[in-house]
């Protein structure tokens, strides 16, 4: 398989903002390793700095304290050289143009406007054949969320950044495109991040699962996921599968009950 | 590990430009330039326009003001205080359109039609029709102040009404209460913030109708002073007293921008001078009733205008008398040659400085977002300049100018310039962080930037911008051919005004308006259309 997507290494990262006249602390001493084609999924509570972390890593904000490095780039100059794609929460599309020219856009940015086969190919992907000269408006909140993420996958990139881009999704089309994610992952060997509130999905498509505990974030759990690819459905009813899930649930309320306890613990 | 983001040293992408100044706090900025301007006004008066008559250095504006204070204090007070009588009748008469047009939706387009009808008028002829009612005393510029700050005021509520949110709205209907109980809950606390920013529009248009107002025939006032300066060439003169026009209109346009801010400091900051124009209803018939019932509406103003005020048949010229006068009076080849060949004139000069007013506002803006220190240092001088009423300074660009054609040309320009670049600007703004999350997370340049960002979310500005521009154009364009220049249909006017020629002014002030109503509906069916295939359902 050719792993030509980048590595990517956060250590010690801390960003804080100004908040009226107080600060708010997203994240501190956030530390992150992904390999070269790595996939990895990033879980926590709300609020605990993961949009913050993604933006970090996409070169569009930078940190206060740490370093982050792509095989000797900094996320400025991996997106400089237009080798990362992204996918919001937001979708993020330009109203006044349709589903096909949003998808092309990233294309015309980074100087492929006439790969058609390309715009067509994704747009098939996402399911959205019938839609491909609707605009935004006349879409629902799900199929916008996949136009977003077509596009972030159009230009082929190193560095695949997704944000929550399935939370407005119902299960059955979210397990249809983590399928697909899966496979665009296994063809291409982008590197992945994603962040995703559902557990299960995590455990699903990723190698590896991080759990970030509440603001400050960092990550407080790293869980290797094992399971063997090409995935499929089957692996959702497997107990090894419900396994991984309880742990990496476990992780996560062990995260959040850690602030708590500050307060609670009666010793 | 080599290379590195290292921590907090240089933040590559925080801020989008990157140029020193940008670190130079606003206020020093603003005043820096102010300062400088002051400067370059004072060393161009005093070297290059020395003896010209064009332009009086600051210090000899002071000066001025000084030795004459008493006169301008007294005229000023007497000028401010029209306005302010104006303000009031205008924005209650306004207001209580707005509440009609929202409780009885039918009456609605046809209050619509009247309201932008007036908002067309050429004021400055008005004023010698109004003087026959009124007389020689201040009630003809007190009119025509309330006139003028009846559409922004209107258009502000309306749209102040129409903001309430539609859940609250359904709670009352579901209590089995009307749209009356409605208006009273809802509706009118939700208007409160576009309210006062129509009211802060208002302010300035209020202070502008009582100039306009004096312009023709008062015995006090800043405009009748403008008026005998222009004639006596008393440049240090004009330049006064669009300093003191300039100060007054800003300070009440930011005094109630302040109270707004105070009475709902909850709400963001509006726009009215971009609204988008609302939707036709479609249907033939729809259509034709609604172009029919308006300028119905507005006949039968007209005739109850005569009517009521019982004017001499001699000076009241009715729609049938105006017609009569164009196409079937023995003189009417002549009186036609006369008013189209001066329109004629008075468009091009217009249309002229209309284009290149829209189109500098929109490279302007462009620029500020692309250079965000030069729109911190010119900003606050372009809201400044946008909040006074141009025409009241239409006599300083006509001693700048010249008396040309190119001097409406350059009123014309400067008049829809300012409006247009904070319209544009302020919504280039508010373009969404996503959209442009995305456009940097792929190095997008700057003019990828501008074509699918920038551009497009200004564009409902821009055309709410232009179809507005379309009266103000022609009613500075007027302004100046009157004042200044002797060309166009405002030069007739004149002519017609001094040899106390009603038939002519009534005639010329029927095709002005029409003109300016054509010319916004124009416009506005140009922006439904755009916006309807920019984005349908996004538009209004
Ligand atoms: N631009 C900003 N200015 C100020 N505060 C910010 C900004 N961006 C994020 N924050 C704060 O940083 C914290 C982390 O925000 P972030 O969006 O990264 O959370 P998240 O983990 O993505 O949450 P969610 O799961 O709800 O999306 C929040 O408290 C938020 O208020
Ligand atoms: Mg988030």
């Amino acid at each position: 398989m050719d792993r030509r997507g980048a590595p990517v290494d956060v250590v010690g990262v801390g960003r804080t903002f100004a908040l009226g006249d107080g600060e708010v602390v997203a994240l501190r001493g956030f530390d992150m390793h992904v390999p070269a084609g790595g996939f990895t999924a990033l879980i926590g509570p709300s609020g605990c700095g993961k949009s913050t972390a993604l933006r970090l890593v996409a070169g569009l904000d930078a940190p206060d304290e740490g370093i982050i490095d792509m095989d000797g780039s900094s996320p400025d100059e991996m997106r400089r050289g237009q080798r990362i794609g992204v996918a919001f929460q937001d979708p993020s599309l330009l109203p006044w143009r349709t589903v096909s020219t949003n998808i092309r856009l990233a294309l015309e940015l980074v100087g492929r406007r006439h790969d058609s086969a390309a715009v067509d190919e994704l747009v098939e992907l996402v399911g959205l054949q019938e839609f491909g000269k609707a605009r935004p408006s006349q879409l629902s909140g799900g199929m916008r969320q996949r136009v977003a993420i077509a596009r972030s996958l159009v230009t082929n990139p190193d560095l695949l950044l997704l944000d929550e881009p399935f939370g407005a999704l119902d299960a059955l089309t979210r397990q249809q495109l983590n399928d697909e994610l899966q496979r665009i992952w296994t063809a291409r060997g982008t590197t992945t991040i994603l962040v995703t509130h559902s557990i299960p999905e995590a455990v699903y498509v990723a190698d590896e699962v991080l759990v970030m505990s509440p603001r400050p974030g960092r990550v407080v759990a790293r869980h290797s996921i094992g399971f063997e690819r090409p995935r499929t459905r089957e692996l959702l009813l497997t107990d090894r599968f419900h396994a991984e899930v309880e742990a990496v649930s476990a992780s996560l309320h062990r995260s959040e009950g850690q602030v708590v306890q500050l307060d609670t613990d009666p010793s | 590990m080599n290379a590195a983001t290292e921590a907090a040293a240089d933040a590559p992408t925080r801020p989008p430009g990157g140029s020193r100044l940008d670190r130079v706090p606003p206020r020093i900025l603003s005043a820096a330039v102010g300062v400088a301007v002051l400067l370059l006004w004072e060393l161009l008066a005093r070297t290059v326009y020395a003896g010209s008559y064009r332009l009086s250095p600051p210090t000899a504006v002071v000066a001025e003001f000084f030795e004459f204070r008493g006169l301008y204090l007294r005229n000023l007070w007497h000028s401010t205080k029209t306005a302010a009588w104006g303000f009031l009748w205008g924005n209650l008469a306004a207001m209580a359109l707005a509440v009609t047009a929202t409780l009885v939706p039918w009456l609605r387009r046809s209050i619509g039609a009247v309201v932008l009808t007036i908002f067309c008028l050429p004021f400055i002829a008005v004023a010698p029709i109004l003087r026959l009612i009124t007389g020689p005393g201040n009630a003809t510029p007190i009119a025509l102040s309330a006139l003028a700050v009846v559409f922004t005021t209107y258009v502000a509520a309306l749209l102040g009404f129409d903001l309430a949110p539609g859940s609250a709205l359904d709670v009352i209907r579901s209590y089995g209460r009307g749209r009356l109980v409605a208006f009273g809950t809802v509706r009118l606390r939700a208007s409160v913030p576009a309210l006062f920013a129509g009211l802060q529009i208002a302010a300035p248009a209020a202070f502008l109708g009582a100039v306009v107002g004096e312009f023709t025939g008062a015995h006090r006032g800043l405009g009748i002073l403008t008026v005998r300066a222009l004639g006596a060439l008393q440049t240090d003169r004009i330049w006064v007293i669009a300093v003191l026009s300039t100060i007054v209109a800003t300070g009440g346009y930011l005094a109630i921008g302040a109270l707004g801010r105070y009475l709902c400091p909850w709400s963001p900051a509006l726009d009215v001078g971009a609204v988008p124009v609302a939707r036709v209803e479609p249907g033939l018939l729809n259509r034709l009733a609604g172009l029919l019932a308006p300028i119905a509406v507005v006949f039968v103003f007209w005739y109850a205008f005569l009517w009521v005020f019982g004017i001499e048949p001699f000076f009241a010229k009715t729609p049938i008398d105006v017609w009569a006068e164009l196409f079937s009076e023995a003189e009417a080849a002549e009186t036609r040659s006369l008013i189209f060949g001066a329109l004629g004139t008075t468009l091009w000069t217009t249309s002229l400085g209309y284009v290149v007013g829209l189109a500098g506002a929109l490279v302007t803006a462009l620029v500020f977002i692309l250079v965000p220190w030069l729109e911190r240092a010119l900003m606050p001088i372009a809201v400044a300049l946008r909040s006074i009423p141009i025409i009241v300074t239409t006599p300083v660009i006509i001693l700048f100018v010249g008396r040309g054609l190119l001097t409406t040309t350059a009123i014309v320009a400067v008049m829809s310039f300012f409006p247009t670049l904070v319209n544009c600007y302020t919504a280039m703004t508010r373009t969404p962080e996503g959209i442009l999350d995305v456009l940097r997370s792929y190095d997008a340049t700057s003019t990828a930037n501008v074509r699918n960002a920038y551009l497009p979310t200004s564009v409902p500005a821009l055309l709410a911008s232009a179809r507005i521009a379309v009266p103000t154009s022609l009613l500075g364009a007027t302004v100046a051919e009157w004042l200044a220049t002797g060309d166009g249909i405002g030069a007739v006017m004149v002519t017609a005004f001094t040899r106390n020629d009603f038939k002519i002014l009534w005639v010329s002030v029927a095709v002005l308006t029409i003109v300016a109503v054509i010319g916004y509906w124009l416009v506005a069916a140009f922006e439904l259309r755009t916006l309807e295939r920019m984005a349908p359902g996004i538009s209004r």
